[in-house]
């Protein structure tokens, strides 16, 4: 493997964990505060997408642009989501929640399917395919604004979580349901907020997936398994971690899809699994602090 | 009651052995097809149901069931079905066993991931390991036009599936299981070796699913990695689980006939939007009706015994778990 070769694995590697951090950081939100495990995840990411891809085919909005709007579309429906089904069954046996969303999922991604057809997809603008080098190291625009956009949400919801009221309630039903409703939380709102918020993170990785990735209904299942790799990796601490286990995650995929693309998920499963071995309550507490 | 029950079990049964004189060959296919989900439903229950483990991988061993029958039958071995369907079995539960170990040290959700990712590790390996399994392409069973032999044999597994967990249930491993579902650490504190029943149930489902797997290559003649290894087969036995009901004898093997029935019906109306009813069927099953049919079966039982119906088997996890 030659140094150039090195070079850009490792900068696709770092152009990649921006999104993926995005991707990871909504679903380790979920699944630290509630504790689900949300399979629908991935077709967050894929509404995400398709309002992209929509609101550029038909009233030509910058990619860029349509960010805030999936964001507030897949808050509202992250957010109904789970006040009116979840919530039903958030203490049940795991089972209950993890097929909950596994069912919606299907739902969801079928109906995609049906109204959009199959048919692979991608957003292209003016800027598409333009970007610079670095001597023989490649950067394209797109991807870097990606991975800004990515890291400016990032900062924003750990800000978020820990400087405002709402942020500190989210955090606190977090770790103690029980006292945090004695001290007034309202926790069914509360967690439809977190699922809201989780819901609308994935919105915006798939607006900027669209950009970056044809994309068809399909899409998001990897995309769930990904993030779920990431938070064994990193744990569900908190924002900082989540952002080291999307950086190594990204090396380990950039470097076995250049190297034995055919066995690239089954690489990335054995590893998770001896991750899990060796530490079979995940690599850090549970709690989202 | 007793006597009513046997009597219905019979004619059950008669009609089953008798079915294939009424319907066409290609029929009959689609009727294996079912038993077939209820074999996996039934070995999915032991881990799922019984021991409250939610595996979510068990397409691996429909997988490895198929190919190992199917490889034994065509190469240098020719060996002849059965043979090749009980090897397949053997190691499919060797191969549940040896992952077990590690994997049900897992608890909750990373239980139920690892197993999706194995499952999906093992597609990816049967399509890349192109000298054993001809990668993509797959490979190619003798035929066999005699659609009656894959019904007699899938309904024969069928029985004993069912006799075997009637058998388990009341054996001191199924209590040992369902300990280990309703509170693990007390299980053991009650001297359960925990890690060899639940390693015992997990083979157990492998082997059943490996069984399925086998008589549906046959069945089917071809064998590859993308339909064998299908998510969508390990998330239909669960579904048929939980509709008939999880960790009960008859819950499986129902759950699998409504579904297949409800699916059948959905497939002829509205094909393109099968999945999405397939979904919103998951869904009210959990919201609505997470103890399954079994239960809505029982309480009508009691009822005709005089009884009463009891309010609580619609919603009950919503009873017991609503947050508000």
């Amino acid at each position: 493997m030659s140094g150039a070769e090195l070079g850009q694995i490792a900068v696709n590697a770092v152009l990649l964990s921006g999104i993926l951090a995005l991707v990871a950081l909504g679903f380790a939100l979920v699944w630290g505060i509630m504790n689900i495990v949300n399979l629908t995840h991935g077709a967050f990411i894929v509404l995400g997408a398709y309002l992209t891809f929509w609101m550029h085919e038909l009233w030509k909005v910058d990619p860029f642009l349509s960010v805030p709007v999936s964001m507030a579309v897949l808050f509202a429906v992250g957010f109904l989501v789970q006040r009116v089904l979840i919530n039903q069954v958030i203490r049940a046996p795991l089972l209950a929640t993890f097929l909950l969303t596994f069912g919606l999922e299907i739902l969801i991604v079928n109906l995609l399917n049906f109204f959009f057809k199959a048919d692979t997809r991608s957003v292209m603008t003016p800027y598409s395919g333009t970007g610079f080098s670095i001597g023989p190291v490649r950067v394209p625009w797109i991807r870097l604004g990606a991975l800004g956009v990515a890291i400016g949400l990032v900062l924003m919801l750990g800000a978020f979580l820990t400087r405002t009221r709402l942020g500190r309630a989210i955090r606190a039903t977090g770790m103690d349901i029980d006292a945090a409703r004695l001290t007034g939380v309202k926790a069914p709102t509360i967690y439809a907020l977190t699922f809201g918020i989780g819901a609308a993170l994935a919105g915006a990785a798939g607006s900027l997936l669209s950009m970056i990735v044809p994309f068809d209904p399909n899409l998001g299942g990897g995309y769930t398994e990904r993030a779920f790799v990431i938070c064994v990796i990193g744990g569900l601490g908190n924002v900082v971690n989540v952002l080291i286990g999307a950086a190594v995650y990204a090396v380990v995929e950039v470097f076995v899809g250049s190297r034995v693309p055919a066995l690239s998920q089954a690489v990335t499963f054995g590893i998770l699994v001896l991750l899990l071995v060796a530490r079979p309550q995940g690599i850090a507490g549970k709690s989202f602090s | 009651m007793r006597v009513f029950r046997a009597g219905f079990l019979l004619a059950a049964l008669a009609a089953l052995l008798l079915l294939p004189r009424f319907v066409t060959s290609y029929k009959l296919l689609t009727y294996t097809t079912v038993l077939c989900l209820a074999i996996m439903a039934q070995g999915w229950n032991f881990i799922g149901g019984f021991a409250g483990y939610a595996a979510f991988g068990n397409v691996a061993f429909f997988g490895i069931g198929a190919y190992t029958t199917g490889l034994l039958m065509i190469s240098k071995w020719h060996l002849s079905f059965f043979p090749a369907l009980a090897a397949g079995a053997l190691l499919s539960a060797c191969v549940a066993a040896l992952l077990g170990f590690p994997i049900l040290r897992l608890k909750g959700h990373y239980f139920a991931i690892a197993t999706l990712g194995v499952a999906e590790a093992f597609r990816e390996v049967a399509g890349a390991w192109d000298k054993v399994t001809e990668g993509a392409t797959g490979i190619d069973l003798p035929l066999r036009s005699d659609s009656n032999f894959y019904y007699y044999t899938a309904l024969g597994f069928v029985v004993f599936g069912v006799a075997l967990t009637a058998y388990l249930a009341r054996s001191k491993l199924g209590y040992g299981w369902v300990a280990i579902r309703e509170d693990q650490d007390a299980a053991r504190m009650l001297g359960i070796n925990t890690t060899l029943f639940k390693v015992a149930a997990y083979a157990l489902s492998a082997t059943f699913s490996s069984i399925a797997g086998g008589i549906i290559a046959y069945q089917n003649i071809h064998v590859a990695p993308n339909d064998f290894f299908k998510i969508e087969y390990t998330l239909q036995t669960i579904i048929a689980c939980v509709i008939g009901g999880t960790g009960t004898v008859w819950g499986p093997l129902l759950g699998a006939a409504v579904y297949q029935l409800l699916s059948t019906y959905v497939w002829s109306h509205f094909i393109e939007l099968h999945p999405t009813v397939l979904g919103a069927i998951i869904v009210f099953f959990v919201v609505f009706l997470p103890r399954g049919l079994m239960e809505l079966l029982r309480r009508f039982g009691a009822v005709a015994r005089g009884g009463r119906f009891g309010s609580d088997v619609f919603l009950a996890n919503v009873r017991a778990s609503r947050l508000d």
